[in-house]
């Protein structure tokens, strides 16, 4: 409470100073130059094609649809980390709510940038406003992912304005509700993207919402964690080991929860036998075993170290928060490989089955089964997209104060 | 519901499969290298024109796979800037290629594998100049196409040209809407199936077996 009211005393004057040093400057150009050369590729791709890609008619989505799905899910923590414990008047998660909506917002903005690169015509992306077909799922998503990036924004300034004092609590308490309803609603109309689409059996499910924000705290909270454990490494914050326990817990806690999702799904859909049991050999010993069984191992190694208390080391749960990451990397691979893994009407013609993707037929003449695997360009362009998100991440520990007021 | 209902009827007991349909398309619609809207599918090995079966007890038909105009389409409903749409008056889904944005989204929700094409790049043509009707629509790269009933010949009142091209006069063009049309006689009359019922988008293109 000394703090808040050291805080009050010097309103006006910010207590949390922006962190800058020379490696941080170095880290922040080559970040810049790593993005610069991903609008080059994002260029060629627009300028000689898609066709570039790996993507064909039969796998219309590839890696950046993944790589969108995995950044809607990593921007939920820190949301959830941040409102949860404001909202419910509980006790946080020490001084790293800035820091973890920070996280949350160049997140969402790469999620954004996931999508325009794949998208064919993005000098059309006016036709968005223009043109709005509010039936269509692909447009909610659009709404309520700009709705949450604003209200994202809108929460770190109130945030920020609260610790000088100014604005009420019961202002930012109510933020805090609008941030985690916006959070709840985004990963659930991510997932309806696909989950809505009737035509593949592999997507067509209630649980697919749920289960996208059970996989969106997971996630989220280990990128939370893994930047924490980092920025505390790097001597930017002291956080105490309980509140990283604490985290540590409530990531085994969303693992057990994504796992069993799993566990349902994976029953209702072999349980009648038929084209559902397809789509379980698909996972478990066909094409997609090798992602299936990732996310699987994964998934319980992360539950091993969260309620193993001599596990609770900053070593391992740096580890089971990458294994986190993984696991629902690994499944977002799953849900859309899978989704065009399996055509409904395969019978032999002109151009057909692994001949009309790319990647599939060149995999199906090195004896490989999968669909899609991304082209060069493809890999290229994403770590591209992940400089901007590093740029952006290290711009604001730089420019903006977000180093916990706790600490000053 | 729509007044008419523009579909057609493929008697699969008449088709020999011999791709003409699917290359008239082609040539009209003057699609790019490597792209069919329309094509002849064996219903039976596992390459084309083959058998299913030991001899002599072998089977074998041609599907042949387009646009299936649906009376309750899964891509219309999608499209976040309503790029495809079906048509009130005829029941024909449409594509507008000034509109797409290229975000393949009608693919992914498609039951119908592969009649949705997207230009994955510019559109090349092998014969060095433009073929078809100089109504059809010209192509753009990057946006998605497809089997759109040869509405710049219905527009002149001409039936589709794949109906025109079939050799073993096995398609069949009208609206299923009208009772005393050719293909309401037909479904009425033969057993047909349709393709991906489960689905419940309704195609209107029904196949005679």
């Amino acid at each position: 409470m000394t703090d808040k009211n050291n805080v009050e005393k010097n309103t006006g004057e910010s207590q949390a100073k922006p962190y800058r040093s020379k490696k941080q400057l170095i880290a922040i150009i080559v970040c810049a130059f790593v993005a610069a050369c991903g609008i080059g590729l994002w260029m060629f791709q627009l300028a000689g094609g898609m066709v570039n890609t790996n993507m064909r008619n039969l796998d219309a989505w590839g890696l950046y649809i993944i790589m969108f799905m995995l950044f809607v899910g990593l921007s939920a923590g820190g949301l959830i980390v941040s409102s949860v414990p404001k909202l419910f008047g509980i006790k946080g998660f020490g001084g790293i709510s800035k820091l973890a909506i920070w996280t949350s917002i160049c997140c969402t903005i790469l999620a954004v940038a996931f999508v325009v690169v794949d998208l064919g015509g993005p000098l059309r992306v006016w036709h968005l406003f223009a043109y709005a077909n509010l039936t269509s799922p692909l447009m909610w998503d659009i709404i309520v992912l700009s709705l949450y990036l604003i209200i994202s924004i809108i929460y770190l300034w109130a945030t920020l304005r609260s610790e000088r004092g100014q604005g009420t609590a019961v202002a930012l308490r109510a933020i805090s509700a609008i941030a985690l309803i916006a959070a709840v609603a985004v990963h659930t109309v991510t997932a309806w993207i696909f989950g809505l689409q009737i035509a593949h059996e592999f997507w067509y499910t209630a649980l697919l919402g749920p289960w996208f924000v059970s996989s969106a705290l997971l996630s989220g909270l280990a990128l939370v964690l893994i930047v924490a454990i980092a920025l505390r490494k790097a001597g930017y914050i002291k956080l105490e080991s309980a509140n990283l326990i604490k985290m540590t817990r409530l990531l085994g806690v969303f693992c057990a929860v994504d796992l069993y999702f799993f566990a349902c799904d994976l029953l209702t859909s072999g349980f009648p036998g038929g084209s559902g049991g397809e789509v379980v050999a698909m996972l478990t010993t066909g094409p997609l075993a090798m992602f299936f069984w990732a996310e699987i191992i994964f998934g319980i190694c992360t539950i091993i170290v969260a309620f193993t208390p001599a596990l609770r080391k900053p070593g391992f749960i740096t580890c089971a928060a990458i294994f986190s990451v993984l696991a629902i990397f690994a499944k977002r691979v799953q849900i859309l490989v899978g989704g065009f893994q399996e055509a409904n009407i395969s019978y032999p013609t002109v151009s057909s089955g692994p001949e009309l993707s790319a990647a599939g037929k060149t995999l199906a003449d090195v004896g490989g089964a999968l669909i899609y695997t991304p082209s060069p360009l493809e890999i290229g362009l994403v770590v591209g997209v992940l400089g901007l998100g590093t740029f952006l991440l290290l711009l604001g520990l730089r420019m903006l104060p977000l180093k916990p007021v706790e600490e000053q | 519901m729509s007044a008419q209902r523009l579909g057609m009827v493929v008697d699969t007991k008449r088709c020999v499969g011999c791709h003409t349909c699917a290359v008239t398309c082609k040539i009209e619609n003057n699609i790019g290298d490597g792209v069919f809207w329309n094509r002849t599918m064996t219903v039976g090995g596992d390459s084309i024109d083959s058998a299913s079966g030991t001899y002599p007890n072998l089977s074998k038909h041609y599907i042949t796979l387009a646009c299936q105009h649906c009376e309750n389409p899964a891509c219309t409903r999608v499209c976040p800037v309503g790029a495809t749409y079906k048509r009130e008056e005829d029941g024909v889904v449409l594509q507008d290629y000034d509109k797409c944005i290229g975000c393949r989204m009608c693919i992914a929700a498609c039951p119908y594998t592969g009649v949705r094409n997207f230009n994955w790049e510019e559109p090349q043509h092998s014969i060095g100049y433009d073929v078809g009707d100089a109504d059809a629509p010209a192509h753009q790269k990057h946006t998605v196409e497809k089997c759109m009933m040869c509405a710049h010949r219905l527009a002149r009142g001409e039936e589709p040209a794949c109906i025109l091209g079939c050799l073993a006069k096995a398609r069949y063009f009208g609206d299923f809407n009208d009772p005393q049309s050719e293909v309401s006689k037909l479904i009425s009359s033969r057993t047909y199936k349709q393709l991906q019922v489960e689905d419940g988008t309704n195609p209107s293109v029904y196949f005679l077996v």
